[in-house]
């Protein structure tokens, strides 16, 4: 550690880490548009300069991500020169953007408007009309470059050569004409892309799936995990009017996915969006319709349903928190049988930055739990050998396929907590399960690290937690076995 | 205890004719003075430019709206009266309001949309009266809102020449 002075606080720094590094990490702002704690340094954007005294030397403005902690520095922030020089600074990179805040879907948590807001002077100086250039090209299925609101930084230049390893993109042409550009204007490939839009400082880069959807200071952000594969990313689940999610973004964890995510995790919230679901609960009558009825009333029924035709073969969704497996786990203890989740077969996904090709994020959590994974097939074997058999959880249905549901013998009694009504004729009760943006509780992933997932927005009224509805189903069985 | 002692009435308070007369005559002067009195509704209430109605959205000259739904109305608005959806148009001002409701039930007239508008796309109108049958009507969208520049015309120099005001006077330049 080296003993360095900030604004007249003396620190300890990292040697290893830039200047830059340990203003952040001792709560002194300094600007930065080309410095990304993930990428490599490249020094060319000029807006962290700051003044640093060293030895003997008279005071010089030097680029905090550049410069390389020394013992002895003394550094000074907010030095007039320094604050001049940042300005000046500025005052070039607005000198041909567009300034279309209104329009750009990064307007309120843009560092070009913040440090513009923060040090830059209210009204501009120059006369030349503005540059014109594309400000709609595509890149590729997921990014929209606006060449005229990019500041040149190159981040995302070195996003692709530092993290994916797979360079795509370069600066292209000379001076004011500069862009950013893939070679022979080539869609970008690759699972990674949406990070541009994450790296990206300005509004440059936006996602065509987010694009003009919603403003991002209306988003209510929670804290949660990704579940679509076993590696767990932590991410930002985003909200508009506490009710339809807009964007999922990364969100930085040291340990798991730094500061980056795959785009089959951040675009996979349009289930959550779909309106159709049970809300509360539905049971068949004796016409053979499912109609809907009170969540006390199902349970009541499926425990009925269970005293008839008792060891039921339990079937779990590997979206299954802990939480809710320790309560499955009870439950089946009580019934008198083993609990399994489906886990379904690795996909082709697999990388060696994030994607684990593992689809159940809380294979691990369960398996540790003592919940055995079983392919569908068994699944589906294990449910059709009994007279009765227990769905649980969100998407379980999805991996043993409608199709196969819908061939179960009648005579068989299928209590299932799902979030869509089965329509299998084998089907006796639903119960209706909250999302993975309404409950909370914890997933393990692949290296057996913690992921809390937390609700991002209330459930219907009438939709129960599952640990709640799971109990309370152990409960009723407990209550009838009493007596006898 | 307080009692009220009543004024004894002469005769001539007690005859209430001569009061009958003069009223009478009060009244035959008012018929000939200037009515201040209005027919109101069949006679609507009179609007200067500074008439600051409820607000109302601007469709310019080439029949596209001049919001961008950027939203600072939606965020300046302290009733929390605006909602807005935003999407993508061929245009080349790219963004324009999908949906974009006032509920004039909450709306306070304050004009801070207005203000906050950088498009110049919301102004306060001179249309003042609000009622109807249900909640529901009083939910204005996009289609309700929607009033030609023209219409808004004298509000819209009105405000430029306030804003231009302001700036003249304000010490930073
Ligand atoms: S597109 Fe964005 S990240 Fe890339 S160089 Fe331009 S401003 Fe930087
Ligand atoms: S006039 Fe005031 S209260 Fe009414 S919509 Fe505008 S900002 Fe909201
Ligand atoms: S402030 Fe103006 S441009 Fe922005 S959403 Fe409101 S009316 Fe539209
Ligand atoms: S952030 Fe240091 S030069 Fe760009």
């Amino acid at each position: 550690m080296t003993k360095i002075i900030i604004d007249g606080v003396e620190i300890e720094a990292d040697p290893k880490q830039p200047l830059i590094r340990a203003c952040h990490d001792n709560g002194v702002d300094v600007p930065m548009y080309c410095y990304h704690p993930g990428l490599s340094p490249v020094g060319s954007c000029r807006i962290c300069q700051v003044e640093v005294k060293q030895g003997e030397m008279p005071p010089r403005i030097m680029v905090a991500c550049k410069t390389p902690v020394a013992e002895g520095m003394i550094v000074d922030t907010r030095a007039p020169k320094a604050h001049a020089a940042r300005r000046e600074c500025l005052e070039f990179l607005l000198k041909n953007h567009p300034l279309d805040c209104p329009i750009c879907d990064k307007a309120g948590e843009c560092d070009l408007q913040d440090f513009a807001f923060a040090e830059g002077q209210g009204e501009g100086r120059s006369v030349e009309p503005r540059r014109k250039l594309d400000k709609r090209k595509s890149l590729g299925d997921v990014i929209v470059l606006d060449e005229e609101r990019c500041i040149l930084c190159s981040r995302c230049v070195r996003f692709f050569e530092d993290v994916t390893k797979k360079p795509q993109l370069t600066v292209s042409e000379l001076g004011s004409r500069s862009t950013i550009s893939t070679f022979m204007d080539r869609p970008l490939q690759g699972n990674y892309q949406g990070n541009l839009a994450d790296v990206c400082p300005v509004g440059a880069l936006t996602l065509k799936k987010f694009r003009f959807q919603a403003r991002v200071w209306n988003l209510e952000k929670h804290f949660s995990t990704c579940g679509e594969c076993s590696r767990g990313c932590s991410i930002t689940v985003e909200i508009l009017r506490r009710r339809e999610v807009k964007r999922i973004r990364p969100r930085y964890n040291p340990d798991v996915n730094k500061w980056w995510m795959c785009d089959v995790g951040r675009f996979a919230f349009d289930r959550f969006n779909e309106e159709e679901r049970i809300e509360g609960a539905a049971v068949r009558d004796a016409q053979g319709r499912l109609v809907e009825t009170g969540v006390s009333d199902a349970l009541a029924k499926a425990a009925d349903i269970l005293k008839v035709h008792p060891s039921p073969a339990i079937v779990a969704s590997p979206w299954l928190t802990v939480e809710e497996g320790e309560v499955l786990l009870a439950l089946a203890e009580r019934a008198g049988v083993a609990a399994a989740f489906v886990a379904p077969p690795p996909n082709d996904l697999a990388d060696d930055l994030l994607h684990t090709g593992d689809p159940c994020p809380n294979r691990r959590g369960l398996v540790e739990l003592g919940l055995a994974a079983i392919s569908a097939e068994e699944a589906l074997e294990r449910i059709g050998a009994g007279k009765s058999a227990i769905l649980v959880g969100e998407r379980v249905v999805e991996l043993l396929g409608e199709e196969a549901l819908e061939d179960l013998p009648a005579a068989l009694r299928l209590i299932a907590f799902v979030r869509h009504p089965v329509h299998a004729p084998a089907t006796n009760v639903c119960i209706g399960v909250p999302t993975a943006v309404e409950r909370t509780g914890t997933w393990i992933n692949v290296d057996g690290g913690r992921g809390p997932i937390a609700a991002a927005r209330p459930a219907p009224p009438n939709v129960r937690p599952l640990t709640s509805t799971l109990a309370a189903l152990a409960e009723l069985i407990q209550r009838q076995e009493a007596p006898a | 205890m307080f009692v009220v002692k009543r004024k004894e009435l002469s005769l001539r308070e007690r005859l209430f004719l001569p009061e009958i007369a003069r009223a009478l005559g009060h009244s035959l002067r008012a018929i000939f003075k200037p009515k201040i009195t209005r027919q109101y509704p069949e006679e609507g209430l009179p609007t200067t430019e500074v008439t600051r109605g409820q607000p109302r959205l601007v469709v310019k000259e080439d029949g596209a709206m001049a919001c961008v739904s950027c939203g600072l109305c939606e965020a300046a608005c302290p009733a929390y009266a605006i909602t807005i959806d935003g999407q993508e148009t061929d245009r080349f001002i790219e963004r324009e309001p999908e949906r974009f409701d006032i509920d004039m039930l909450r709306c306070i007239l304050c004009g801070f949309c207005e203000e906050a508008c950088p498009k110049d796309a919301i102004f306060m109108s001179d249309e003042l009266e609000l009622a109807d049958y249900s909640r529901e009507a009083l939910k204005y969208d996009i289609e309700k809102l929607k009033r030609p520049k023209a219409a808004l015309q004298k509000r819209i120099d009105y405000v430029y020449r306030i804003n231009e005001r302001w700036r003249s006077s304000s010490s930073t330049s």
